[in-house]
């Protein structure tokens, strides 16, 4: 039954026949251009088209630049390099805030620890040889134990 | 009728096409497994994955899975039953990941020492806050490998109990047995201009650079796989993902770029203790973590000569290489990564991790 369900799903592939023949083809040819791409000739082809690319669209770029520059100044539009200049001014204040509230975590622990330390008189009233062990409070996260 | 039959067959051939045009041009559900974001820097997220075992089942040492700056890392959360993040939390890891977003035009200046002394100990110190302990491991896979080494590195003594690198390109030393050395030879490649051109570098000129490796594979091969199997819906789901991630490209840092291919691939400082990361060097010697390198004995991107010598350099006493048949990414996301790679990775840091 299970066969006759996967059969009716089967659709109609008229290269199915071919398959052989195009996997044996495109084995050598998949070796071949594999050697190919290890060449230097491929790569000093490849560098070179990029190269070509990048000298024969400079001209282009540069005068394309040059005439947003003055559009978006005559627009007193802000520039791509300003506004990017603006985003890296707020990374580095998303640095200083991610630091003042890791800070503020390991000062909110060390209070938490204080005031625990303080509810146990006790354990201070042992002597200087006691030693005392806060506990973790769920600010601390689950510290998963195995 | 002969019509009737010629009708039925030129209808199951276009449904067939109907079927073979949907899967390659829509999107996969991928990265399902559920987390929260737990931290946040510029484009950079910290994802915690909800735990799925019991707090007092699981493991003490949380892991941190750091993959590459040029692909999404939805690579190691693939899809629902093939996700070694899935894996992983199933087994009692508090597993994170650190997804390095895509960088924009002004995030062109960002360097190999920005994402490993800049990103990585905020990412890792809020992880220690969260997980409630000073240790942790942390998983390097590919570019990732290179920045959690030099990580490891530089900060010896944040706790790092267990490095694990995959696939990682460290030594540059056998440029004739990398294509991608001879491609990006200063003779032929001049990064500068490119850069200048771009800011950072095009995701599409990287993904043709790992398609060209081997173009019959990526550009006939692949789509003549799904072609065949597009009556196994395990095979198409399996295909349509990896697809999704593949063709789900980003731009890579433009001056961390630079970094990868004057100073690594033309230079070889980082195995040649010269690189300078942040005004100092790398010394590779500090790295005492326990290692485990896995290789790819089919990997043509990272050969297996790239990831040999780290474990020569390294101070580390607990250290092992693993190699495994497969390539770059299929030893992780591969049909039998589920089989070959993930159980080691897993029984290697059992012990490791209590």
């Amino acid at each position: 039954m299970a066969e006759t369900e996967t059969e009716e799903k089967k659709t109609y592939d008229p290269f199915e026949p071919f398959r052989g023949m195009r996997d044996a083809y495109l084995e050598s040819l998949s070796k071949a251009m594999t050697d190919v791409v290890n060449t230097e000739s491929y790569a000093k082809a490849t560098g070179a088209m990029l190269d070509c690319y990048l000298t024969a669209s400079a001209p282009f770029r540069e005068a394309l630049e040059r005439s947003m520059l003055q559009t978006m100044e005559q627009l007193s539009l802000p520039t791509r390099q300003e506004v990017a200049g603006l985003a890296e001014r707020f990374t580095n204040v998303e640095m200083r805030l991610d630091d003042i509230d890791a800070k503020l975590e390991e000062l909110t622990k060390e209070f938490a620890a204080m005031r625990q330390a303080a509810k146990e008189p006790a354990s201070f009233a042992a002597g200087p040889g006691a030693t005392h062990q806060p506990r973790r409070d769920s600010s601390q996260g689950e510290g998963a134990r195995k | 009728m002969p019509e009737e039959a010629v009708l039925d067959v030129l209808g199951g051939f276009e449904e067939r096409l109907h079927k073979f045009n949907r899967v390659l041009f829509s999107k996969a559900q991928i990265a399902q497994t559920p987390k929260e974001t737990v931290w946040a820097l510029n484009k950079a997220r910290l994802y915690r994955y909800i735990p799925q075992v019991p707090a007092q089942a699981r493991y003490r040492v949380p892991l941190l899975l750091v993959f590459a700056i040029m692909n999404r890392p939805s690579i190691l959360d693939l899809r629902p039953g093939h996700s070694f993040v899935e894996f992983m939390v199933g087994k009692g890891y508090d597993v994170y990941l650190l997804d390095w977003g895509a960088p924009g035009y002004e995030d062109r200046h960002m360097k190999f020492d920005d994402y490993a002394l800049e990103y990585l100990p905020r990412a890792v110190r809020k992880l220690k806050t969260i997980a409630g302990g000073e240790e942790f491991s942390m998983l390097g896979w590919c570019i990732g490998a290179i920045l959690t080494t030099i990580y490891a590195a530089m900060r010896p003594n944040d706790g790092l109990r267990n490095l694990l690198l995959l696939t990682a390109p460290l030594d540059f030393s056998n440029r004739d047995g990398l294509t991608f050395a001879r491609w990006t030879d200063e003779k032929y490649f001049d990064v500068d201009k490119v850069l200048a051109k771009f800011g950072n570098m095009p995701g599409e000129m990287i993904d043709y650079g790992a398609r060209a490796l081997k173009p019959v594979e990526n550009y006939i091969t692949s789509f003549c796989k799904l072609w065949d199997n597009l009556d196994d819906p395990r095979a198409v789901e399996s295909w349509h993902a990896m697809n999704t991630w593949v063709t789900d490209t980003i731009p890579m840092a433009g001056a961390a770029y630079r970094q990868l291919i004057v100073n690594l691939y033309r230079r070889n400082e980082l195995m040649e203790d010269r690189l300078q990361i942040g005004n100092q060097t790398v010394n590779l010697a500090q790295i005492k973590a326990n290692l485990l390198t896995v290789i790819a004995a089919g990997d043509h991107i990272t050969p297996p000569c790239q990831s040999e010598a780290i474990l020569g350099k390294v101070a580390s006493r607990d250290k092992e290489i693993y190699r495994i048949p497969g390539g770059h990414i299929g030893i992780m996301a591969g049909s039998s990564a589920h089989r070959t790679t993930w159980p080691h990775i897993a029984g290697w840091l059992d012990a490791r991790s209590r």
